[in-house]
């Protein structure tokens, strides 16, 4: 009897599982079209942020092809690293491969930019990350040279944080915990620096993502009596943890990166996400006059307001449309990559322009608060810490 | 470290400890009745979590639900990872072992059965239940209870300690003084003479993976309680759970429950000692030194002996 019931209720899920993957398999390609491709975490405990900007991405590809100026046909091609760099590798490999890739936005993620940039450097193939912040990642001494990184990297982050906990907060003892990640290691450094050189005892920790208890290293913050505490990585770990800290009495402010910078934090965390700051080098797009349009095009077209990094993610899909406008739709990938590294395009976001080595022209990181069970807009980090 | 901070880990420990025994017990019992490391456990304990959120969900607490009503939504959500944990742990023998066993294939295919059960099992968890990790509904108003060695004790931890505990004396009771609990213990000394002795095996092997599966989907719904739900929640508390069981000696039930709070005390002493980088090396440190001088775990190794 029961053997049955097993098997009625194996062979649906079993088949259903079946064409979830069909699903991922095809990628007809058109004639003459030129692709524009996306690497970050399309599936995986990141997804939510790949999917902001996977959404900006595509947003920008259907508008050009809808304003009909352009003579070919754009494309989107998804390549999910799940975040994760060892999965990165391959689906670099697979955007490489697909010959009609002319650009591609991202990798989203520092690791799995440092992994997979050494074969985009070898195709030629130009990459623009809306968000991989890691300062070593244009190192000269990596030869990334098809990376230009369309944001600022995290040391005008964690020197953003380092400044408000100094001149604002007037912060005492700060504890600083990084998730191991390369992310998380490359902010804290940084943070750490910026906050010595203030004159401010700094307590650094590594607590890798994934510990399945943060009630220990909460206690940890409350017993080390620091007034202010930085959380160097994503927010599925800073939930539990900013959980943990709320039920052990932690009172001190608490700071956390773009990593955490999403709505998903707080939906998780609940009541203890309250007074969280949040930094970004990103903008908010329903907020700031430029891109309010761009918010509502979002609004209408994936049911949801755009998310961190989304109107960046649109910014350099506009900017990589124009170059390839400009150089023609048969342009050589390594054309196309030398025109970029010059270019300037003024976005809705920022402008974008490029220097040494690919890192990004321009410093401006924005502070962000948890009010209410939403992130709250504030401002630009250094002026309002006057 | 002050006396009083000692005292904080200590508890916090303990209650660490008390989840991964109830998960480390799942793995001790199967390993008791059929010598296999049921690897999908930690899927099982996943599922569980997945089980009372969908229960949580569709009765929703919402806002400050009165005492009476948390109690309720607490037991609710607690049957519903039950339920989730039975059935999966249930349906992992019978589908995965089961015709294994018929055709009496070597131990090394039970293992690679198992790691490919677990697989499949967070992979199809993720693709229905999505891969975005997923916050449990609060049910009652988290606060400080009591103090113990001046600890402070939230609801949250006392419903883990003594869920874990009420659980781990059931299941030694039912091992202990029941005709399955005795059935468990004859199949687990020598699975053919308990068979010739009128045991029905099968069926011993089937209950012994829902108590099992019941407890292990408790302890999801626990754990999703302090942190959250997720398809790959299950496995670094799914190692350490077995890292514990093996700890306290594999197929042994009190060694399961030993181990458990050693480890979890262990972990947790870790973090103000050395660092949270080092929580997991201290616990495979304490398995490794366990291994070297007493290689069938503190207790000793088999369900029929020592329990």
């Amino acid at each position: 009897m029961l053997n049955k019931t097993i098997v009625k209720l194996a062979i649906p899920l079993a088949a259903s599982a079946l064409a979830l993957t069909a699903c991922g398999g095809d990628s007809g390609s058109g004639d003459g079209a030129v692709k524009i491709a996306f690497q970050g975490p399309l599936s995986g405990d990141n997804v939510a942020l790949g999917e902001n900007m996977q959404n900006g991405v595509k947003l920008a590809i259907d508008q050009a092809n809808a304003k009909g100026d352009l003579d070919f046909k754009l494309e989107y091609v998804a390549g999910d690293d799940q975040g994760l760099p060892d999965k990165a590798t391959a689906a670099a490999q697979k955007i490489i491969d697909d010959e009609s890739v002319a650009a591609v936005v991202g990798p989203a993620f520092s690791g799995p930019t440092n992994t997979s940039s050494p074969l985009y450097a070898e195709s030629g193939l130009v990459t623009v990350s809306p968000s991989a912040t890691n300062p070593l990642l244009t190192d000269k001494e990596n030869g990334f040279t098809s990376f230009l990184r369309g944001v600022p990297n995290d040391n005008m982050q964690g020197a953003g944080m380092a400044t408000y906990y100094a001149k604002k907060l007037k912060a005492k003892k700060v504890y600083l915990i990084d998730d191991k990640t390369d992310y998380g290691v490359g902010l804290a450094t940084v943070a750490e620096k910026g906050l010595k050189d203030a004159g401010i005892t700094v307590v650094k920790k590594s607590v890798p993502q994934k510990t399945p208890d943060y009630s220990a290293t909460a206690k940890d913050v409350v017993n080390s009596k620091a007034d202010a505490l930085i959380y160097a990585g994503y927010y599925q770990d800073l939930a539990p943890f900013a959980k943990k800290l709320k039920d052990a009495g932690y009172k001190g402010a608490g700071i956390s990166g773009d990593g955490s910078n999403d709505m998903k934090f707080v939906e998780l965390a609940g009541d203890a996400a309250e007074n969280w700051f949040l930094t970004c080098p990103c903008t908010d797009a329903t907020v700031e006059a430029g891109t309010k349009k761009f918010a509502d095009d979002y609004q209408k077209e994936f049911g949801r307001a755009p998310g961190t990094y989304s109107a960046e993610a649109y910014d350099i899909t506009n900017m990589i449309i124009a170059e390839i406008k400009k150089a023609g739709a048969d342009v050589e990938r390594e054309a196309l990559r030398d025109a970029l590294a010059k270019a300037s395009y003024k976005g809705l976001t920022k402008t974008f322009s490029f220097g040494e080595n690919g890192e990004f022209k321009g410093t401006d990181v924005y502070l962000y608060q948890v009010k209410g069970g939403k992130i709250g807009y504030q401002g630009n980090i250094n002026e309002l810490a006057g | 470290m002050s006396l009083q901070e000692f005292w904080d880990y200590l508890v916090l420990g303990v209650m660490l400890g008390s989840l991964y025994a109830v998960i480390a017990i799942g793995y001790t019992l199967v390993y008791g009745v059929l010598q296999l490391i049921n690897f999908a456990h930690s899927e099982v304990f996943m599922l569980g979590a997945y089980g009372s959120l969908i229960v949580l969900q569709l009765v929703n607490p919402g806002d400050n639900p009165t005492a009476v009503a948390s109690i309720g939504f607490v037991a609710l959500a607690m049957a519903g990872s039950a339920l989730f944990g039975g059935v999966t742990a249930y349906g992992l023998e019978k589908v995965a072992y089961r015709p294994l066993r018929r055709r009496g294939a070597p131990r090394l295919i039970f293992l690679i059965t198992a790691i490919g059960a677990s697989f499949f099992l967070y992979n199809l968890a993720g693709k229905l239940f999505g891969r975005d990790p997923l916050p449990l509904p609060e049910m009652y108003d988290n606060h400080n209870v009591f103090t113990i060695f001046g600890a402070g004790v939230n609801i949250t931890q006392l419903l883990q300690f003594a869920t874990a505990v009420v659980m781990m004396i059931g299941l030694d009771l039912v091992v202990n003084r029941t005709k399955l609990g005795k059935g468990i213990r004859a199949v687990a000394q020598d699975a053919e003479v308990a068979g010739l002795m009128g045991v029905d095996i099968d069926k011993v092997i089937s209950r012994t993976f829902i108590i099992g599966g019941v407890l292990g989907g408790v302890a999801g719904f626990l754990f999703a309680n302090l942190n959250q739900v997720s398809y790959t929640m299950g496995f670094i508390p799914g190692i350490t759970a077995f890292a514990a069981a093996v700890v306290g000696g594999i197929g042994n039930i009190r060694g399961a429950m030993f181990g458990g709070i050693l480890i979890g005390i262990v972990e947790t002493m870790t973090v103000p000692l050395l660092g949270d980088e080092w929580r997991s090396v201290s616990a495979m440190v304490v398995l490794i030194l366990v291994l070297m001088f007493r290689p069938m775990g503190i207790l000793g190794e088999r369900v029929g002996r020592a329990a």
